[in-house]
Parts: C-alpha cells; sequence; structure tokens
C-alpha cells in the first residue's frame, strides 16, 4: 500500500495523526498504516526489542486474514498503545504472565490464541514444550509461533507436498522447523537426548525417502505427535513401550517390540560396538579391495604399454635390417 | 563350467575356430545378474545419497520413491533368483558327472599372481600360464557370490522387516538394524565400485577386449585367444597342437 501509493499513504498518515478517532484505529486498515511502512525494531519499556514491520498483504492471505489486528492485541485499543493489560481477561494475563519469559514482546498477543483454540492450549501445556515453560520456567520449548511462524503470516497446514513457500509445520518442512531446535547441540546436551536426531531421521529410510520426495512417510510430527508431544520417557509418549508398537503398527502391519527397536534416532558410537565395528570393516574392506584393484590395473596398463612398445621396436628393427640388407 | 570335450585334433590345421566357454544356462543367468544389478544400482544409488540434490530428480525419473523402492524390491528378489537358478544349475551338472571345478580357488592362481606381477613390473619375461579362468575372473566370480549373500540376506531382511523381526532373537534388536542397514548400503558401494573398476577394465576396457569382450552373448572363445589368455586350457584341450606350437612359432597368438 505504502509503496504503491505513496501520497494517498502520506494523507491518511497527516489525517490519523492528527484526528486520533477510536473508530478510524479499531480497523485493520488504521493499524497497516503505519506497520506496513515501518521497518526495524523498538525496545520496549520492559528491554525487549520488538519488530515493527506489518505484511498486511501476507496477513490477509493468511488464516487470520479476517481478524482483527486488536483480537489478539488485547488492551491495545487506542493511540498511543497504552492501557495493555487493563481490559485483559485475567485468565489470558495469567497464561501470559506464565509465558512472559518465553514469549516478552507481547505475552498478551502469544497467550490470546487460547481464546480460539483452547483445545490446543490445553495439549501445548501439557506437553514436553508446554511443561518446561510453564511448570519448569525455562525459555526453551516451542510455543505456537515457534513452529507456526511469524503471527500475522500463519499459513494452512492442509496439503502434504513439498512446498517450500508452505506453512513451517506443512509436511514438507516440519523436520527442518523441529530442526531449528532439535539439531542445536546446547539444546540436546541440557536436556538429554541425542544430539543427532535429525542427522539419524535423515539418514535412515524414513527420511531418505522423505528427502527424495516421497509423501507417505513418518516425519517428527506423525511418531511424536504436535501439540501433545511428549518426552519419550513419558508414558503418555506416542513412542514410549507398547505405544511404540502400536504406532509402527499403523504402517507397519505386525510390527513387533524387535521390529520398533530399529528406530532410535541414536549415533551409531563406539558404545554399539558390532554395527560401529562392522562399519569400520566395510569400509576398510571397500579401500582395500578398490585400491588393490586400482594399483593391479595400473601394473596391468604399464606392462600393456611396455609390451606394445617392444613390439614397435622389434618391428622398427626388422624394418631397419630388411633395408640395410636390400641396401647392401 | 565344463568346456565341452571335443575328439582331439591330430593336426593343428585341423583346430576348431572358436570354443566353449559358457553355454546357455550360464548366459542367461550372466544376463539376468546384469539387468538387476543395474536397476538395483541405478534406484539404490540415488537413496544411499539422498542428501546429494541431483537425486531427487534421479528418483523422479525412476517414478518417485514409491516406484523406485518397488522396483529395486522386484529387482533384488529376480537377483536372488537368479543366484538359486545358477546354484540349482551346478548341483544339476554336478549330479550328471559334467561339472569341473574350474572356479575354485587353487594354489596356482597364488602363484599366477606372483608370476603376473613379476611380468608387470618387468622382472619377468613369462606371462603365467592361466587355466580356463585365471585369478582376476574367479576374484571377480567369487566376489558377486560374497555380494550377493551379504547383501541379498540383509536386503530381505529390510524389505520384509517385520518378518525378520519374528527371527531375530530379542538380545539381538540393539544392533541388529544398523548392522542390516550398515551390510546393505556399505556392501553394495564395494559392489558397484567394484564393477566400475575391475568388471569394465577387464572386459571392456583392456586392448584385446575393447570394447567389449563378446563372450557373454555368444558363449564362445576364439582358440587364438584361448591359446593367447590361456594356454594351461588350450593345452588342456589340444595337447598336440600345443606341444607343436611349443616347438614352433612363439609369437602366435601376440598383439
Amino acid at each position: 500500500m505504502g509503496r504503491r501509493y505513496p501520497l494517498l499513504s502520506y494523507l491518511i498518515l497527516l489525517v490519523a495523526f492528527f484526528f486520533p478517532n477510536r473508530l478510524l484505529f479499531a480497523d485493520n486498515l488504521s493499524c497497516l498504516i503505519c506497520h506496513e511502512s515501518l521497518k526495524g525494531t523498538y525496545v520496549t519499556a520492559k528491554g525487549v526489542e520488538s519488530r515493527l514491520h506489518v505484511n498486511g498483504e501476507k496477513f490477509a492471505a493468511s488464516v487470520h486474514g479476517d481478524l482483527e489486528c486488536t483480537n489478539c492485541h488485547l488492551g491495545y485499543e487506542d493511540n498511543p498503545h497504552s492501557s495493555v493489560e487493563e481490559n485483559v481477561d485475567p485468565e489470558l494475563l495469567g497464561i501470559a504472565k506464565a509465558i512472559a519469559k518465553k514469549s516478552p514482546v507481547d505475552p498478551v498477543a502469544q497467550a490470546a490464541c487460547a481464546q480460539c483454540h483452547p483445545d490446543v492450549y490445553e495439549d501445548v501445556k501439557q506437553s514436553v514444550h508446554g511443561a518446561n515453560i510453564f511448570d519448569k520456567k525455562e525459555v526453551d520449548g516451542a510455543l505456537c509461533l515457534d513452529c507456526h511462524g511469524s503471527p500475522h503470516e500463519i499459513m494452512h497446514v492442509a496439503g502434504a507436498g513439498h512446498d517450500a513457500s508452505a506453512s513451517p509445520v506443512a509436511y514438507g518442512r516440519v523436520v527442518e522447523t523441529c530442526g531449528q531446535c532439535h539439531e542445536k547441540k546446547s539444546v540436546s546436551l541440557k536436556y538429554g537426548f541425542s544430539t543427532k536426531i535429525i542427522e539419524r531421521y535423515n539418514e535412515s529410510f524414513h527420511g531418505k525417502k522423505y528427502h527424495l520426495g516421497g509423501s507417505n512417510l513418518p516425519v517428527c510430527t506423525t511418531c511424536h505427535g504436535a501439540h501433545n508431544i511428549r518426552a519419550q520417557n513419558d508414558p503418555e509418549a506416542m513412542v514410549y513401550g507398547v505405544n511404540k508398537i502400536e504406532l509402527c503398527g499403523q504402517c507397519h502391519a505386525g510390527a513387533n517390540a524387535k521390529f520398533v527397536a530399529a528406530i532410535t534416532h541414536k549415533p551409531i558410537g563406539k558404545d554399539n560396538p558390532i554395527p560401529y565395528y562392522a562399519e569400520k570393516g566395510l569400509i576398510l574392506l571397500t579401500f582395500l579391495v578398490i585400491s588393490g584393484c586400482a594399483i593391479h590395473i595400473v601394473l596391468d596398463i604399464f606392462a600393456l604399454v611396455r609390451q606394445t612398445a617392444q613390439v614397435r621396436k622389434r618391428r622398427r628393427n626388422e624394418v631397419a635390417r630388411n633395408e640395410s640388407s636390400v641396401a647392401g | 563350467m565344463k568346456s565341452h570335450a571335443m575328439s582331439l585334433p591330430s593336426q593343428v590345421d585341423a583346430l576348431p575356430r572358436e570354443v566353449q566357454r559358457f553355454d546357455m544356462h550360464f548366459r542367461i543367468q550372466h544376463i539376468i545378474m546384469l539387468t538387476t544389478f543395474l536397476l538395483l544400482f541405478f534406484t539404490g544409488w540415488a537413496l544411499k545419497f539422498s542428501e546429494v540434490e541431483t537425486s531427487q530428480a534421479w528418483i523422479r525419473f525412476w517414478g518417485g520413491p514409491k516406484t523406485a523402492g518397488i522396483i529395486h524390491r522386484v529387482a533384488g528378489i529376480v537377483m536372488l533368483l537368479d543366484g538359486v537358478y545358477h546354484v540349482a544349475y551346478l548341483v544339476y551338472r554336478f549330479a550328471k558327472g559334467k561339472l569341473r571345478f574350474d572356479l575354485v580357488p587353487v594354489w596356482k592362481d597364488v602363484v599366477d599372481f606372483y608370476q603376473n606381477v613379476l611380468y608387470f613390473l618387468g622382472a619377468s619375461e613369462e606371462k603365467p600360464k592361466f587355466r580356463k579362468f585365471n585369478y582376476l575372473q574367479k576374484f571377480d566370480y567369487w566376489a558377486v557370490f560374497w555380494g550377493v549373500f551379504v547383501i541379498g540376506t540383509s536386503g530381505l531382511a529390510l524389505a520384509f522387516p517385520t518378518k525378520a523381526a519374528l527371527l531375530f532373537p530379542a538380545w539381538t534388536t540393539n544392533w541388529i538394524w544398523e548392522l542390516i542397514y550398515i551390510m546393505h548400503s556399505d556392501e553394495a558401494l564395494l559392489a558397484i565400485v567394484f564393477i566400475l573398476f575391475w568388471h569394465f577394465y577387464n572386459e571392456h576396457l583392456r586392448p584385446e577386449v575393447f570394447p567389449m569382450s563378446w563372450v557373454w552373448i555368444t558363449g564362445k572363445m576364439s582358440v587364438s585367444d584361448l591359446r593367447e589368455h590361456h594356454p594351461a586350457e588350450f593345452e588342456r584341450l589340444f595337447p598336440e597342437a600345443a606341444e607343436k606350437g611349443a616347438a614352433g612359432d612363439e609369437s602366435a597368438g601376440s598383439m
């Protein structure tokens, strides 16, 4: 808008600046007049850096395009944005306080998701991600925006393709999205899970076929769940004990305990000596066989060249001898 | 395995032009092996190196990951059946008393290898006198046996994992799947590189066969090639001619 109609934008801005009007500001347009053109960040009174830009087109195209800014940004109903927390439902404010450390920019707006998605909120709160934030007061663990992306650009998850521009939690992108945290060594070490989860998934047959463009392969959320994700040692987890047998059995009919042991995401280290040394042994065998073959081939070529040279030399000598005998 | 025993010619001039090397069964087995090998190679390579960008396009060429997977499994089973066919045919020939153990490694192979290295290095003028199959060809043959066993058994377990899980003892589950995966993947890489190096060099690129040895199609080898490259076998088949040849021109059959 700002780019297309600079003069118009300027005029509206001018009017908006001199004639603040509640009615006008209740409208998304009035927020976007400024926030479309604003770039960069500002630091709030609490010392948190906040991004100012909102892409109106992307917002309109998002699943929440029909909502008003103030549906989530509660308490921002006048200008300048002053009365935060005043008119907000106390329950929501409670959530906001609980997640303020994790989501400091606008905890109320983050908590506002729970207004329309109460079931998801309950799931997340009890999940390993949510519990870490709500109960253990940590800042690690995913909340809505960590997985769904920018709050103003949340997209539908439907469609199991490999579209790179799809929602970060769509089928084709979710592994990459989980990897944002689960590939971090610091996070892995702090919470005691394998540091090579994503790498090992990518090396598995599931991961390989997924990355080759398959659409019927399990991704992280297929086996671990999404909002209701639990720690692997939580009896409620989809991958815990007998739950895992049932889970794998959904695709692999007849799965048993010995079968489901195949997927662990653990790296092959010295603590698992048989596959570890088998791999080393096979690499050594390959190296020996191939270098042996290569040396043999090089020697063979050397002998062939020498043999050819000898034959030529003999022939040349014969020709020379014949010529000299003719001349003589 | 067995060269056909023909009545020995009384004169060198009466030598046949060619000798039978592989009968129809062996040639069919080789064609099945070669076809399934290439299919398995082409579809498996992209899976092994799925993180390489071109793998996606390559797998699309083979009909996507699902179709490529089906091709891979079918080709694998056909290759295993080919192996069964081969062994069954050997047993049949053995029962008929027609099996010669030409491909069994013997001490002479070690001596031949040593002699060949000396010849390569120019330390000896004399080439080793190979029998029907030289040590290179024996290595080629047994490498396939080993490869089909290692890759075939692990491949069956990977293709039918829930069935394979019934066979494994419980105490193996912490490592058996990783082991099977490594066996299949790394051994396959070895097989492919080995074939590309060894088999291609020996049967396609060497000057006397370039661009290709035709024996896999015709099943026959010319007697002059036999005399040049498998002199011990030539002597066994044509002792009189060999004697006469040894007394006469040494350069017979040279390149």
